[in-house]
């Protein structure tokens, strides 16, 4: 609060002292913070039950990194965590830049003391982790499906995602506070938003796999609104991410940098009034709790802040130079970028929708799964199209007989590609022979790329290491090839059969025979474990189990799938045993073979080595930042 | 972003893709394709494999409502369903009967407060 009042009075008095000490209160914020996340920290290892919060969420049997996980496992650890993050990045982020950009942290301070301020207040009067009580023998434990580990780090991933994105919103409200809306936010920023970007895009392929090993229906995502809280900001962030380049290179899209660097911001505090709230139905949540209306106070205050600001700003943010042609490198940027902002409102539509039927009509009504499907692939084939085109396409004006010149390789290589895909068969699924033919093109363009250059300095970490901001960003794209060619193989050619059985019936699934060898029951010290034993033949030979746990504290189910995974053939048996009966024998069994579903996992650790080569300190880069802010600093 | 946006409504309008989501109390005259939000009452007997299937009852989740019965088919429910546990059922509604042909049970979301989990 003080960081708050102290700092917007020393920006708009202009008192260097008085700023010194908000950005000082600033600091002490991250310590005091940093004191609280240690003491109950130290209440969960210790299994103090006398915190409410530790006994609703852990118990003794726990082990310890589970206990500590539970840290984020409630509302009020994670609000916790989050003014932990905020206060942390926020302090580097001053410190880092406090020289560089003097005139702008003065009021980046303040912004990020508001948000802080928010968290604050929630943690004090709304859902403290601290409230006490007398302390039970002992805790109600952790849903056993959650002990996984993949559900430790997905839930602080995504906080460190949604979270980061506070600090280019500061940098972008500072900037226009200031007045100094020229590019240097921007350069500021720009590695703290691909951190918050590469955090949350993590985040979300853990939450996927986790779903998928771990729930036991067969897929990773389901458009639920829970998901899709943490998939907004990140399609936001990208379009961000794409259109600040325009806007160093050109001086182009200062608005519309500003106008997403707010919605990202949004989108991530929207999220959580989703998943808090209860005002939509979510299978992750059916809970109606308070902080919802102060999220939503929130988000309804930040957004009137920041529109307020850009309209104030207008006459400063007009662009330096205009589009020269729709055939050029630029455009190719506000194409790309039109079409994740326009999936990131689809998505943000489909999730708002049962909220206005119920206000316009009176009734809730939901949209599921084809409305999501169809417009994905309405917007996401031709982004992923234009990843190929963009990054060889020319500056200001290209001409179609110079693109077609360029893209000659990627394009005989994407129709060859289609051609012998049509032979083997993957003509089945329109879709997913675009995608598969798309992705091939991208491909093509980037190893194009990275011989061309290779060629040129020596060797490709000679390459690399002299542009990591753009070749980094050709591995991303790497990256999501990998992702759709997983998402279209496993989900446009996957099988899908069901089948009764008894102890030796077989079942033959895309070249697996599947025989019930025997049905069993076993107790292990904290769960009763009702299993179908399947012998397989035929493309593999083993065994696979799969039934379900009846854990016995907390007394909670769970399904526990068999999957095995073929590197050779890049596909999954993924075998659901349902209603596993001890007394008949008699198992109902759903057998799913998932070509290529393991790429999405695969292109996860690319995207993570992607993002963390483009992420890497540059000297380089550190010079020519250095030499582009002089002039300004002088 | 009008157009867009314009678009969506469009599609969805149109399409007709969108499923009302309802309450046991909010059923009223309500008939045909619709999902009911409630917590599952007892006794939840059968097998969503047979062809009588998974017989069960749903009521608000606040428990202030006449039971609508629901007959499931289909796949296995999730392994959370249980009585008492909040759902989402999809299906066919008619003569104050859901027939149910897909089953939602709450996620053990961490993010839950532990009193819904319960």
């Amino acid at each position: 609060m003080y960081a708050l009042v102290a700092g917007a009075t020393a920006a708009v008095t202009n008192r260097r002292r008085l700023a010194l000490s908000a950005r000082n209160a600033l600091f002490c914020c991250f310590g005091s913070t940093l004191v609280a996340a240690i003491v109950l920290a130290v209440a969960l290892a210790r299994h103090d039950f006398s915190f409410t919060y530790v006994a609703q969420h852990t118990n003794r049997t726990l082990s310890t990194p589970y206990t500590l996980s539970a840290f984020w496992g409630g509302q009020e650890g994670s609000l916790l965590l989050w003014l932990l993050v905020l206060t942390g990045y926020g302090a580097l982020a001053v410190a880092l830049n406090r020289k560089l950009l003097r005139d702008l942290t003065v009021w980046v301070v303040p912004v990020l003391a508001g948000i802080g301020t928010f968290f604050a207040f929630m943690l004090v009067a709304v859902a403290s982790p601290f409230d006490t009580q007398t302390a039970p023998l002992d805790g109600a434990g952790l849903t056993p499906s959650l002990q996984n580990p993949y559900m430790v780090a997905h839930p602080p991933m995504l906080y460190l995602g949604y979270v980061g994105l506070s600090v280019p919103f500061a940098f972008a409200a500072g900037a226009m506070l200031s007045g100094r809306t020229d590019e240097r936010w921007i350069v500021a920023t720009r590695r703290w938003t691909l951190a918050a970007w590469a955090f949350l895009g993590f985040g979300q392929l853990l939450g996927a796999h986790w779903a998928y090993v771990e729930v036991g229906w067969g897929g990773y995502y389901a458009w639920d609104p829970v998901e899709n809280a943490a998939l907004m900001p990140w399609l936001a962030a990208t379009a961000f991410l794409h259109s600040v380049m325009i806007q160093e290179r050109k001086g182009m899209l200062k608005v519309w940098n500003m106008v997403l660097v707010a919605l990202a911001f949004e989108l991530s505090i929207f999220g959580t009034f989703l998943t808090r709230s209860g005002v939509v139905n979510s299978i992750h949540s059916f809970s109606k709790s308070p902080i919802g209306t102060w999220f939503l106070a929130f988000v309804v205050i930040s957004t009137v802040f920041s529109l307020t600001l850009i309209m104030w700003r207008l006459p400063l943010l007009k662009a330096r130079t205009k589009l020269e042609s729709a055939l050029s490198r630029e455009a190719a940027f506000l194409y790309n970028n039109l079409l994740l902002v326009a999936l990131c409102l689809t998505v943000l539509w489909g999730v708002l929708f049962p909220i206005v039927t119920q206000l316009f009509k009176g009734e809730t009504r939901t949209i599921g799964r084809p409305y999501y499907d169809f417009f994905l692939r309405v917007f996401g084939l031709p982004l992923l199209l234009l990843m190929g085109i963009g990054p060889l396409i020319a500056w200001r004006k290209a001409s179609v007989r110079a693109l077609v010149k360029m893209l000659a390789w990627p394009i005989t290589v994407s129709i060859l590609c289609g051609v012998a895909l049509v032979a083997v068969g993957a003509g089945s699924s329109r879709p997913g022979l675009i995608a598969y033919t798309f992705s091939s093109f991208v491909l093509a363009t980037i190893v194009l790329e990275l011989v061309r250059g290779a060629r040129a300095v020596g060797s490709v970490f000679t390459l690399i290491s002299r542009n990591r901001r753009r070749y980094g960003g050709y591995v991303v794209h790497a990256a999501i090839v990998l992702l759709a060619i997983g998402i279209a193989g496993s989900s446009a050619y996957g099988t899908n059969v069901q089948r009764r059985l008894t102890p030796g019936q077989s079942m033959t699934v895309a070249g697996y025979t599947l025989t019930l060898a025997q049905v069993r029951r076993t107790q292990v010290p904290n769960a009763t474990e009702t299993r179908a034993v399947f012998d397989v033949s035929g493309r593999w030979n083993g065994t696979l189990t799969s039934g379900d746990n009846q854990y016995i504290f907390p007394p909670e189910p769970s399904r526990e799938v068999g999957i095995k995974t073929s590197w050779k053939r890049a596909e999954d048996l993924y075998v659901i045993a349902d209603d596993v009966n001890v007394k008949t024998h008699v198992v109902f069994v759903q057998v799913l073979v998932k070509p290529l579903v393991n790429l999405i996992w695969i292109a996860g650790i690319v995207f993570l080595l992607g993002a963390g080569v483009a992420l890497w300190p540059d000297a380089r880069e550190q010079r020519r930042l250095v030499t582009r802010l002089a002039p300004a600093r002088a | 972003m009008a157009g867009v946006l314009a678009v969506f409504l469009l599609y969805t309008a149109v399409a007709g893709n969108s499923t009302p989501t309802l309450t046991p109390s909010q059923l009223g005259t309500h008939a045909g394709k619709l999902a009911i939000v409630g917590t599952v009452v007892g006794p939840a007997a059968g097998d969503s494999h047979s062809t009588h299937g998974l017989r069960f009852g749903l009521r608000d989740i606040d428990g202030k409502s006449q039971v609508v019965r629901v007959v499931y088919h289909g796949e296995s429910p999730p392994p959370l369903f249980k009585v008492g546990r909040s759902v989402v059922v999809g299906g066919s509604y008619a003569h104050g009967r859901l027939t149910a042909t897909s089953i939602l049970t709450k996620c053990p979301s961490k993010y839950t407060a532990t009193t819904s989990a319960s």
